[in-house]
């Protein structure tokens, strides 16, 4: 009974029986949310897996359209994010509240790099005419369904793109509550479980990346 | 036992350079002559691996309750549920099926 007392952590849930419980608690409940955003993406894998057999030489062509070195390059930004915000946690993992910081920072960074990137990839594509949907113009593509390539690379890029700036959002937060000397080893839940989002937008990307880019 | 384990400085840089190498190696053998459907199979599975780094050593699974990992693993799981299922529709849709 006695060890359930806030006085010992100020963080510490009375529902809980310490905060180990609630730190893992939360890690639970965290996953559980991944699950459904694995479904949620996975809709969308859904239709380029049905699209893809129903067309497949469709595939091939629209692909070559996409340029392989910079969805490489992609690739590994967010595999260099995913490295800096393990290291956040560790950094508050060990007390060290600049690095915390720090390394934010630099995932925020890494993340903005990605969405350079793929801001001068939709702007190639609308110079050519390759709009989502009703506004696609593009002539270059020999295929009656040219265009149902494109509004499933759109779909699936601008959610996942989405979930990026979600992702820098919820970072900057947790940088102004780092400053303020809110995290440490008693308590630095709000990073992990952003930590854990974030690498999940890294693995649907490692999807995305093959999926999209590498088709011959 | 705690539910903090702090994963080694060695083991985050090691994975990092493990998927960077994955990723040059995922490139490398797009270049390469494989037949369909075996050139997305290879795809997939490279894909499949790193995310299974990403997964054990950056999210924590390999230190973490197994529970967690189950959680994954159903959520797989019903993935292929949701593809197998709408396949067995749109991959037999010209199947000639005689109508009465």
């Amino acid at each position: 009974m006695a060890e359930a007392h806030s006085l010992e952590n100020p963080r510490l849930q009375h529902h809980f029986r310490n905060a180990d419980q609630q730190f893992s608690s939360s890690k639970l409940g965290m996953w559980l949310f991944l699950f459904t955003e694995i479904m949620f993406f996975g809709g969308l894998f859904v239709a380029y897996i049905v699209y893809r057999a129903w067309n497949p030489e469709l595939f091939t062509m629209a692909a070559s359209q996409l340029d392989t070195v910079l969805g490489a390059v992609n690739t590994v930004v967010l595999i260099g994010s995913s490295l800096t915000i393990a290291l956040a946690i560790r950094a508050a993992q060990t007390d060290k509240q600049k690095q915390i910081v720090n390394y934010l920072l630099m995932t925020i960074l890494l993340a903005g790099v990605f969405l350079v990137i793929k801001y001068f990839e939709y702007m190639h594509k609308f110079d050519l005419g390759i709009f989502p949907g009703a506004y696609y113009t593009f002539e270059g593509i020999d295929h009656p369904k040219a265009n149902v390539f494109f509004s499933i690379y759109y779909m699936m890029t601008g959610l996942h793109g989405l979930h990026v700036v979600i992702g820098i959002g919820l970072m900057i937060w947790l940088v102004v509550r780092a400053k303020m000397g809110d995290y440490s080893s008693k308590w630095y839940t709000p990073v992990e479980m952003t930590g854990l989002y974030w690498h999940l937008v890294d693995i649907i990307w490692i999807f995305l990346f093959p999926l999209m880019y590498l088709i011959e | 036992m705690s539910s903090h384990h702090i994963i080694p400085m060695k083991t985050l840089i090691s994975t990092s350079l493990a998927l960077v190498v994955l990723t040059i190696v995922t490139v490398a053998v797009f270049y390469l002559p494989i037949p369909a459907p075996f050139d997305v199979v290879v795809a997939l599975l490279l894909a499949s691996f790193k995310a299974t780094l990403v997964g054990m050593f950056f999210m924590g699974l390999y230190y973490d309750e197994k529970f967690n990992t189950v959680v994954l693993m159903f959520s797989f799981l019903f993935f292929i549920v949701f593809i197998g299922i709408t396949l067995l529709d749109t991959l037999f849709r010209d199947s000639g099926i005689s109508v009465w």
